[in-house]
């Protein structure tokens, strides 16, 4: 394992997701890349019925699995104030979770994955995934791995070019947003800018960088509320609600990233 | 080439197989201190790895409820970690005994599901209050699938760090005979008590009706 960067590939107009891929798998594979199997990531996530009463607010835990890591089960909790923690676990976690569909209910119209092929190039390992929520194509995420180094800064300018170089995106020079200075709590209750780009990398951050992608394309669907809700509004009777998510996005108001860490 | 799948696709495939959940099988009793040294040589005889000494263990669970919609029963988490030792934190589901009095053994389902430490900071978010916790210190003993615990409970005084600041609950020793199985195997109850005849001079271990407890959790 090692330091791990997620991009959008940003959608020409007029392509279809598989054309692009296409395109990005021969241009992989021409510039020397070795195919090397198929990589899901998928996620679910449980609302909880806010109870006003006692001043609980409603919480959104979402449960994702990677399948570079297919004994574990990765949650992420939202506690609607902002405050994320988060947890690796085995995967019978999914079970636990069923055990407590009475307060948390899945979304199952958010359902939303990232599926392709895996190539390997030297020390790198490059994931084309198309996004699908619903069997709805979204969007396409590469995932780019640089086994040996664990801390982003050390190797960010590798990982740059090789998005530029192999796959055509352009990148700019600055951390991707996943890493930015955050504001965090110390242990002392005191503020703190953390600097992300420094800390030694773990899976939970592939996840979270994920999980970041996919409420943006989940978010995307409840602006555009009319493209998806006729569909979905069909199949089971419910309507269809915006996700609920903390309330930015980025990482850099939400806070609290640094203390969760184990 | 073949597909990858998610641990979500494949959950269901377990159960239905009967794979999961697992059958927790559990006898229970205690034994005054001073007889606990007896009792630890009858292990020593009877149990595998004769030429290890049993394993010590010292555990702090903590017990997580969450209150549910439409039921009147809370959910209940068992977190468990090591104390001294670096070892992942434990999840435990119990589901309620089965009503079976025919069984040798108290019977219910189990979830054993290892977790990183950030757990009971997660379970809090989720809405879980602390229930009760408790040290438990002592020894494991193994016989093939069985799982033998020797083991005191210590109460936890609020405040204070120090394991020599808490007391223990009792000057005994609770003495628990446990397997953990899949659906189907209806013979370890049986195998539990031949083993629980051989100690039954120095303990008695039995079925514990934990709803004559009253409303213990």
């Amino acid at each position: 394992m090692g330091v791990t960067v997620l991009q959008a590939y940003p959608m020409p107009e007029n392509k279809s997701g598989a054309h692009i891929i296409d395109y990005l798998s021969k241009r992989l594979l021409s510039l020397g890349a070795t195919h090397a199997g198929q990589f899901l990531v998928d996620c679910e996530t449980f609302i909880s019925t806010p109870q006003p009463h006692n001043g609980t607010p409603g919480r959104a835990v979402h449960v994702l699995h990677n399948s570079e890591y297919p004994a574990s089960t990765f949650s992420i909790i939202d506690s609607g104030t902002g405050k994320q923690v988060s947890l690796v676990a085995d995967s019978i976690f999914d079970l636990l979770m069923l055990k407590m569909t009475n307060t948390f209910t899945s979304k199952k119209q958010t359902k939303i994955e990232s599926r392709g092929a895996r190539f390997e190039y030297g020390d790198f390992v490059i994931k084309l995934g198309s996004v699908t929520m619903m069997e709805h194509f979204k969007g396409i995420l590469i995932e780019i791995e640089y086994k040996s180094c664990m801390i982003l800064a050390y190797c960010w300018e590798m990982i740059r070019e090789m998005l530029q170089g192999f796959l055509n995106i352009n990148v700019g020079k600055d951390f991707p947003s996943y890493f930015a200075p955050q504001t965090i709590m110390t242990a002392m209750g005191q503020q703190q800018m953390h600097a992300k780009h420094n800390d030694m990398y773990e899976p939970t951050d592939t996840v979270k960088q994920y999980l970041e992608q996919f409420t943006n394309y989940r978010k995307h669907v409840s602006m555009h509320g009319s493209v998806s809700g006729g569909i979905q509004g069909g199949l089971g009777g419910q309507q269809q609600q915006p996700v609920h998510m903390s309330p930015a996005p980025v990482m850099g108001a939400a806070g609290g990233f640094g203390l969760i860490r184990p | 080439m073949a597909l990858v799948s998610s641990a979500r696709e494949s959950l269901p495939h377990a159960m239905n197989n009967r794979v999961l959940p697992n059958l927790e099988y559990l006898l229970q009793g205690s034994i005054l201190e001073s007889a606990a040294e007896h009792l630890m040589h009858r292990l020593k005889g009877l149990c595998d790895n004769v030429d290890t000494s049993p394993e010590p263990f010292h555990d702090m669970e903590v017990c997580m409820s969450l209150q549910q919609p439409n039921s009147n029963q809370p959910l209940l988490l068992r977190v468990r970690r090591a104390l001294g030792r670096d070892a992942p934190f434990q999840i435990r589901y119990l589901g309620q005994p089965e009503v079976d009095q025919r069984r040798p053994t108290l019977v219910r389902s189990c979830m054993d599901c290892a977790c990183s430490n950030g757990i009971l900071e997660f379970l809090t978010e989720m809405g879980f209050r602390k229930e009760f916790e408790y040290i438990a210190k002592g020894y494991m003993f193994r016989k093939g699938r069985m799982k033998i615990t020797v083991s005191k409970l210590i109460k936890i005084v609020p405040g204070k760090q120090q394991d020599m600041a808490n007391e223990p609950i009792s000057q005994s020793y609770i003495v628990e005979l446990s397997v953990v199985a899949p659906m189907g195997q209806e013979n370890v109850g049986e195998e539990m008590r031949v083993f629980a005849e051989q100690l039954k001079p120095l303990v008695q271990l039995e079925k514990i009706d934990y709803k004559r407890l009253g409303s213990m959790p």
